[in-house]
């Protein structure tokens, strides 16, 4: 009998690159009920995979593809157009670009609908997966009023309505924050049980997936694969191979790498596997953890009581801040807690309802809107919106032009901006056709030709491999180290831990709580669960360390 | 309310069938004792708020009178130059103001129609109705659906642009000249992250089982009951009783190429 999936000797091309291999060669098998992590580096063709295994390629495909799928042992292309949607459902990345209708029980309908499913039965199957997802108080409710979470839980409903026997799910949870990721986790872990069907899984964040597949397919950048296994003997065997690529591990096992060596025979996944691990406490040798703390000296930017309202919500409620020179800030909250338009006002792209705003004691409203910019950098979420020019030389160099520079100057200053954000061979780009990771760092470029002061980002990690990442997160500390102030808003603790100076929690609108990484830590675990907030893994341990210490210490 | 609940379809069409009737008749007694009928049906048979209504009805009413105005000024030299109606102290030929007034009532009794079409119809019912009882094809009605979707979204996204290019310091517009060279500046990254979307929404729909075949079954299916004849009955009565009371007082005229 043949496995459910059967994917043999698959290549693919596009036609505006007939050249480059997106897939090749790829062969692999998956059996009716198990479960998979397909890793790779951004632009190493997984969701190009996901297309092929659910009949959209070679339909849809501009280029070209050799080599056999097979599902449930008939080929792809052999099923009729919109029948494998029983078979196979994918749920994607962005949760708010995959719904054609405007509530949440239409569209779980319109996939039955488009089955010709019964119409007798589609209400008691509705009621049925929303209920499994958790979502149905809230049948009638519109689309649009509901949380990214919330979406993405939907948008699961929706391909479960289907009763397909793989379920793929390409980044479900990159644009949610680390609460409702567990939350999305954990509704998948019990569809599966419930269900018994397949799983795929591709992610940057392994954490909290590796108990529902333990199997792994790795990619390289050529679309090859290049280990099938277990993520545990993937670890033991290929990390090296796994570092090149900048496919991303789980956080504990990480940072366990990096701290204890050794650990490498059997690397635990899960803070859980950690902590049954006796031996390896004391194989750990703990480092402490690095304290740069930067002394308060001159206030760079205080907000006073802003608020700000919108179609008669409150975003912000009565903010006040001061932020200091040479301070390395995060702003952490819930998606929609109004931490991008906080860091908005101190920009001044956003005026505040109420309050006053002073760059260097200045109000902001009394600045000239270039005087402002000179001081002020800010990288929005999604970089392309940024880009204004049709190289990337020009693009940096925009900032200086409008100053009237010198040729001569502004060729010399953009060279090395180039240098420093690591784009040098790129200069005659389009910045349209640079990677996600290069995208991003361009638009740090742009925002520090000036030399400006203070440099405010949104998630700018979100979305990118290890590599990037590291590399982004490299050109940032060199900036902090040359004396420039910044504000980061992020879901990602670990970068807080690792690099913040100070953190800024927000709340529906209000600071909850304004002090060190490591006060934070330490506040009531409920309050940072409320504000969606999760405890960094060094610190977990520290915490479970110290815990078991006292245990042995009380009971001895 | 008993508008709400009408077939979305047959709604259009009774209406659609309305418009053209007043079309062929002009004079000013038919559209305005329709206007009034019209009006009174909306907020009698639908849950209307009134505000918003005539919020919506004042750019109707300035383009009428604007019709009125200009047909009276620049009307054609009257047959009865003798026949004069005063209003306000002005003296007016007769039959250039029964004309302009016939114009501009006609306007307010369409804008009426369709205001009652709008204000009591959900755009999705009637989307869902036109595939189920128009044969509208699946695809190019889905296809809207997802537009409309789309909208807001694109909105938000512009707003985020200008935000975006103003940080990086380009300069305020002012003459028409920098604006339309803003729009074009604007337009790239709207329409790389527009047609992204699209195509995400697109391979969202395919992955479901979208195939735009018409042999889909239907969720909430719409179905044409006695109220909709009900409703055709009402508004033909309406109109025959305006056409009636027009022939009784002796302005009833057919269409005959005016203005």
């Amino acid at each position: 009998m043949k496995a459910f999936v059967e994917v043999d000797h698959l290549s693919l091309q596009f036609d505006n690159q007939p050249e480059k291999n997106i897939l090749s060669d790829v062969s692999f098998q998956l059996d009716q009920g198990e479960s998979l992590l397909l890793l790779g580096p951004s632009g190493s063709g997984k969701s190009t995979l996901t297309f092929c295994l659910n009949g959209i390629y070679p339909k849809e495909l501009d280029g070209n593809l050799q080599g056999d799928v097979w599902i449930n042992g008939k080929q792809t292309a052999d099923y009729l157009p919109g029948q494998l949607s029983q078979q196979v459902g994918v749920v994607f990345q962005d949760p708010e670009t995959q719904f054609c209708m405007l509530t949440v029980e239409d569209e779980v309908a319109f996939g039955l609908e488009n089955i010709s499913f019964p119409p007798s039965l589609m209400e008691s199957r509705i009621n049925q997966v929303l209920e499994m997802v958790h979502m149905l108080p809230l049948k009638k409710e519109k689309i649009h009023s509901l949380s990214g979470g919330q979406k993405q839980k939907l948008a699961l409903a929706c391909v479960l309505a289907l009763e397909p026997a793989l379920l793929i799910l390409d980044e479900p949870t990159a644009n949610l924050d680390p609460v409702a990721t567990k939350d999305l986790i954990q509704t998948i872990h019990n569809v599966k049980q419930k269900n018994n069907c397949s799983v795929i899984i591709i992610e940057h964040q392994l954490d909290g997936w590796t108990a529902i597949a333990e199997r792994c397919l790795l990619l390289n950048r050529n679309g090859q694969i290049f280990y099938d296994g277990t993520l545990r003997n993937a670890i033991k065997d290929q990390i090296h191979q796994l570092d090149s690529e900048g496919i991303w591990l789980p956080k504990i096992t990480q940072y366990l790498l990096q701290h204890a060596p050794k650990v490498i025979q059997n690397p635990p996944l899960t803070i859980e596997e950690f902590s049954n691990q006796e031996f390896l406490w004391s194989q750990t040798e703990w480092k402490d953890m690095k304290q740069v703390r930067s002394l308060r000296s001159n206030v760079l930017l205080d907000a006073s009581d802003i608020s700000l309202s919108k179609n008669n919500k409150k975003i912000i409620k009565a903010i006040s801040l001061t932020a200091y020179e040479g301070e390395f800030i995060a702003i952490v909250g819930a998606n929609g807690s109004g931490k991008t338009s906080l860091s908005r006002l101190m920009t001044g792209i956003q005026k505040p309802s109420s309050g006053t705003i002073l760059v260097k004691g200045k109000p902001i409203k009394n600045w000239r809107e270039s005087d402002l910019r000179k001081e002020i950098g800010y990288v929005f979420q999604n970089p392309e919106h940024q880009f204004i020019t049709n190289s990337v030389f020009d693009e940096v160099a925009f900032g200086l032009r409008i100053q009237n520079k010198t040729e001569e100057e502004i060729k010399k200053n953009v060279h090395s901006i180039l240098n420093i954000c690591g784009i040098p061979e790129y200069a005659n780009e389009h910045p349209y056709t640079l990677s996600q990771g290069q995208k991003r760092r361009l638009s740090v470029a742009t925002m520090i030709i000036n030399n400006q002061q203070l440099l405010i980002l949104d998630e700018p990690t979100f979305g990118q491999d290890a590599h990037s990442n590291l590399e982004l997160m490299k050109l940032l500390q060199e900036r902090y180290a040359k004396g420039t102030t910044i504000i980061m808003i992020t879901h990602d603790m670990e970068l807080v831990n690792n690099y913040a100076t100070r953190v800024i929690a927000v709340d529906k609108g209000e600071i909850a709580a304004d002090c060190t990484p490591e006060e934070l830590w330490n506040k009531a675990p409920e309050e940072l669960n409320q504000w969606q907030l999760e405890i960094p893994i060094p610190v977990q341990l520290k915490k479970r360390w110290e815990k078991g210490q006292n245990y042995v210490s009380t009971s001895s | 309310m008993f508008l709400h609940h009408l077939n979305p379809s047959i709604k259009a069409l009774t209406i659609g069938l309305i418009v053209i009737l007043l079309a062929l008749i002009f004079d000013p007694v038919t559209p305005f004792i329709l206007l009034l009928f019209t009006i009174s049906l909306t907020f009698i048979g639908g849950r209307v708020d009134v505000k918003k209504y005539l919020l919506y009805f004042i750019p109707f009413s300035i383009l009428a009178f604007g019709m009125l105005w200009t047909t009276i000024v620049f009307a054609d030299t009257p047959k009865n130059p003798e026949d004069i109606i005063s209003v306000l102290g002005m003296e007016y030929p007769r039959e250039s103001l029964l004309t302009a007034i016939a114009l501009s009532l006609r306007v307010l009794s369409v804008a009426s129609l369709s205001l009652l079409f709008i204000f009591t119809t959900n755009i999705v019912d009637f989307i869902l109705s036109l595939i189920q009882q128009l044969k509208l094809p699946p695809k190019i009605a889905y296809g809207v659906l997802a537009g409309y979707r789309f909208l807001p979204m694109m909105k938000d996204e512009l707003a985020v642009i200008h935000a975006a290019h103003r940080i990086r310091g380009v300069n305020q517009v002012l003459t028409l000249k920098e604006r339309l060279k803003q729009y074009k500046r604007y337009s790239i990254p709207l329409l790389a992250s527009a047609i992204r979307k699209a195509e995400r929404t697109a391979i969202a729909m395919e992955s479901k089982g979208f195939t735009g075949d018409k042999s889909r079954t239907f969720y909430r299916r719409f179905t044409i009951t006695s109220k909709d004849w009900l409703f055709i009955i009402i508004m033909l009565a309406a109109f025959t009783t305006a056409v009636y009371t027009s022939i009784k007082l002796g302005y009833f005229n057919w269409y005959n190429g005016e203005i």
